[in-house]
């Protein structure tokens, strides 16, 4: 299939949930079992074009919650000030994890589309994976968070 | 022409050009043993050609014809790993023959796609399209990782755009070919589809579509490529539209009755042929696109049209190369690439009228025709002639010559070459010093079967019997090619 505007986006409905995840300002809060021993996560985004807006990041701790079926894990609005910004998450529990981000350039907090529905904004996803005409999936985009430092970079723009 | 006019003619030309297939695969054949292999002009080019100096074999060039004739076509279609189905799905190949002081050289390059690149590093096609599924490997952000580039060619300044018909026009340096980049005329209007066959005023105005189900965005653009307006219309029914027209007022837009209605893998498969629905031609005001009327006509196909003009008493006319559904594109396309051919009619050239009065009609000639071009200089203004391919093989795709139909005489001036050549389309350059409609030459390149070669034909346009002023050569074939056009030097 040519992917032609005028189909249905799933990509773009995951998208577009993102940008309404953000719309709201709801960071889920992260419970911790105090003894437990926890990994902090840093992720670059390199290779950003235009620094203005910022890119907003969501990063899910299971499938449910990537495909926005459940909270997710943090949330992050990341100033574009560099061709290269990052984000610390503290706190995560060991596990899988995967991140889903758009870069905001014009700053209006929303997910630019085009008249047809297609995505005008960069999106990328953990591990860069790519989706085909689709958001890529949490098989391709989830990536080990171990006790202690964690870094994972990704391109977008 | 009502309905059954229509029909009747075109099952005439069905019936003056069946063969059975017993019949169709002897002479196939015979034709791969006399070396005509038409199988030669849809095989791979591996790598980009630099610029190389064509032989001239017969005639001599006019003195006053210099400038670069661009042309893009699929180039690129098997891989490793797995091919094209299609033959509108190989890599875009955008070639430069370029003429001056009586000689000419050539060049190709493939245009540096999103789609090329997922497919080079695969090894395979895996990058859906018109006709070929996805692959396990595709990676598809937007339709724009989909963009063949591989359908025709806008000159802009010093860049050609190659242009598709579901994504963004791609900008190519024009004097190295080489790719600058995907063109976003407006920031939210990124990856809004493009067709491969905008329509320019006299003053200069880029008009074009973006085309999705049942609406539509109008491009207009100014002759250095910067959007002056971008406007989205609603359709009054759903179409396929590879190519739409215009007349000095108008845009008009013939909606057949071939339409998306499921969701199902390749794009060309989610098309069904409603011949029930008719087709529904609608006619908006340049300067108002709220200004519309709409007229009915009976179901055909149609890929191509000419440019459109209007009469003293307000109608409409434009020539078009029609066919009874679009059995090419749904079934040779593919054929094509398994080395196949199934015979069908050829397009006849057809002139459509809309009245004043709300009517519009059919007048079918019985002339195999595709690939309709006119003088430029008169785009949207009253004409007497249509420059068109001919002469299509039975046993094979594609025309083996070319012709100028004469509208007023109904005669029509043709050449030709014969099952060795694969015959391109033709475009119209005129006389630096014409000023006449048919003032200036026809230049088309062919796919010589025979000595697997390129070549480019220059024809006297008000003599094209008289066969090729001159012809130069290169030995190298480069897969036959859709849309071309020229920049004077």
């Amino acid at each position: 299939m040519t992917l032609r505007p005028n189909e249905p986006a799933p990509l773009l409905k995951s998208i577009l949930l993102l940008g309404a995840v953000f719309s709201l300002l709801m960071v889920a809060p992260v419970t911790l079992a105090a003894e437990a021993p926890t990994g902090t996560l840093t992720v670059t985004f390199e290779g950003l074009k235009t620094k203005t807006g910022a890119v907003m990041l969501s990063l899910a701790d299971s499938p449910e919650s990537y495909d926005g079926k459940a909270p997710a894990s943090g949330q992050a609005m990341v100033p574009a000030t560099s061709d290269t910004v990052s984000q610390t998450f503290k706190g995560l529990v060991p596990g899988h994890y995967a991140i889903k981000a758009f870069h905001d350039v014009n700053g209006d907090g929303k997910m630019g589309s085009n008249p047809f529905g297609m995505p005008t904004e960069p999106f990328a996803f953990s591990n860069n994976a790519h989706g085909a005409m689709g958001p890529a999936k949490w098989e391709a985009a989830s990536f080990e968070v171990k006790a202690g430092d964690n870094t994972h970079t990704i391109a977008i723009d | 022409m009502n309905r059954r006019n229509l029909l009747q003619s075109l099952s005439g030309v069905a019936l003056a050009s069946v063969l059975t297939p017993e019949l169709a695969q002897a002479k196939a054949q015979l034709r791969h043993a006399s070396g005509f292999d038409w199988r030669i002009g849809f095989a791979d080019l591996d790598a980009d050609l630099a610029p190389t100096a064509m032989r001239r074999i017969s005639g001599h060039a006019p003195v006053d014809l210099a400038g670069s004739l661009y042309r893009n076509g699929p180039g690129k279609f098997h891989r490793p790993g797995g091919s094209v189905d299609h033959w509108f799905d190989g890599d875009g190949l955008m070639r430069a023959f370029r003429v001056a002081e009586g000689e000419a050289t050539l060049a190709a390059r493939f245009v540096d796609t999103p789609k090329r690149r997922t497919d080079i590093a695969a090894n395979a096609v895996v990058t859906p399209g018109f006709g070929t599924a996805a692959k396990p490997g595709a990676r598809v952000d937007s339709n724009d990782d989909t963009n063949g580039a591989n359908i025709s060619v806008l000159p802009v300044g010093n860049e050609v755009w190659a242009l598709w018909e579901a994504g963004s026009p791609i900008a190519l340096d024009a004097k190295t070919l080489e790719t600058k980049g995907m063109k976003t005329l407006r920031p939210d209007l990124a990856h809004v589809p493009f067709l491969a066959h905008p329509r320019i005023d006299t003053n200069g105005d880029v008009w074009s579509l973006g085309m999705s189900s049942d609406k539509a965005l109008v491009w207009r653009l100014a002759r250095d490529g910067s959007l002056k307006s971008a406007d989205l219309i609603d359709l009054p029914m759903a179409s396929y539209i590879h190519d739409f027209t215009a007349s000095e007022r108008y845009l008009i837009l013939i909606l057949q009755p071939w339409v998306q209605d499921r969701m199902v893998l390749p794009f060309v498969d989610s098309l069904s042929w409603h011949p029930e629905k008719g087709t529904k031609v609608l006619v908006l005001d340049k300067n108002d696109l709220t200004q519309r009327r709409v007229f009915e006509l009976p179901a055909f196909f149609a890929f191509h049209y000419g440019d459109a003009w209007e009469e003293s008493d307000g109608t409409l006319r434009f020539d078009g190369c029609v066919s009874a559904n679009p059995s090419f594109a749904i079934n040779n396309g593919r054929n094509i690439m398994k080395g196949t051919w199934t015979p069908e009619p050829s397009p006849i050239l057809t002139m459509f009228v809309l009245s004043p009065n709300g009517k519009a009609r059919m007048d079918a000639t019985k002339i195999s025709a595709e690939f309709p071009r006119n003088n430029q200089r008169m785009a949207g203004s009253a004409r007497r002639y249509t420059v068109h391919a001919t002469g299509a093989g039975s046993d094979g795709p594609l025309f083996n010559g070319l012709a100028t139909h004469d509208w007023k005489t109904g005669k029509s001036d043709a050449y030709d070459f014969g099952p060795s050549h694969l015959m391109e389309e033709a475009v119209f350059v005129p006389r630096p010093a014409g000023t006449a409609e048919l003032d200036g030459w026809l230049l088309a390149p062919s796919v010589n079967l025979l000595a697997r070669a390129t070549e480019l034909h220059v024809f006297d346009a008000r003599r094209v019997v008289a066969g090729p002023i001159c012809t130069w050569r290169a030995d190298v074939v480069l897969p036959v090619s859709l849309h071309g056009a020229f920049v004077v030097a």
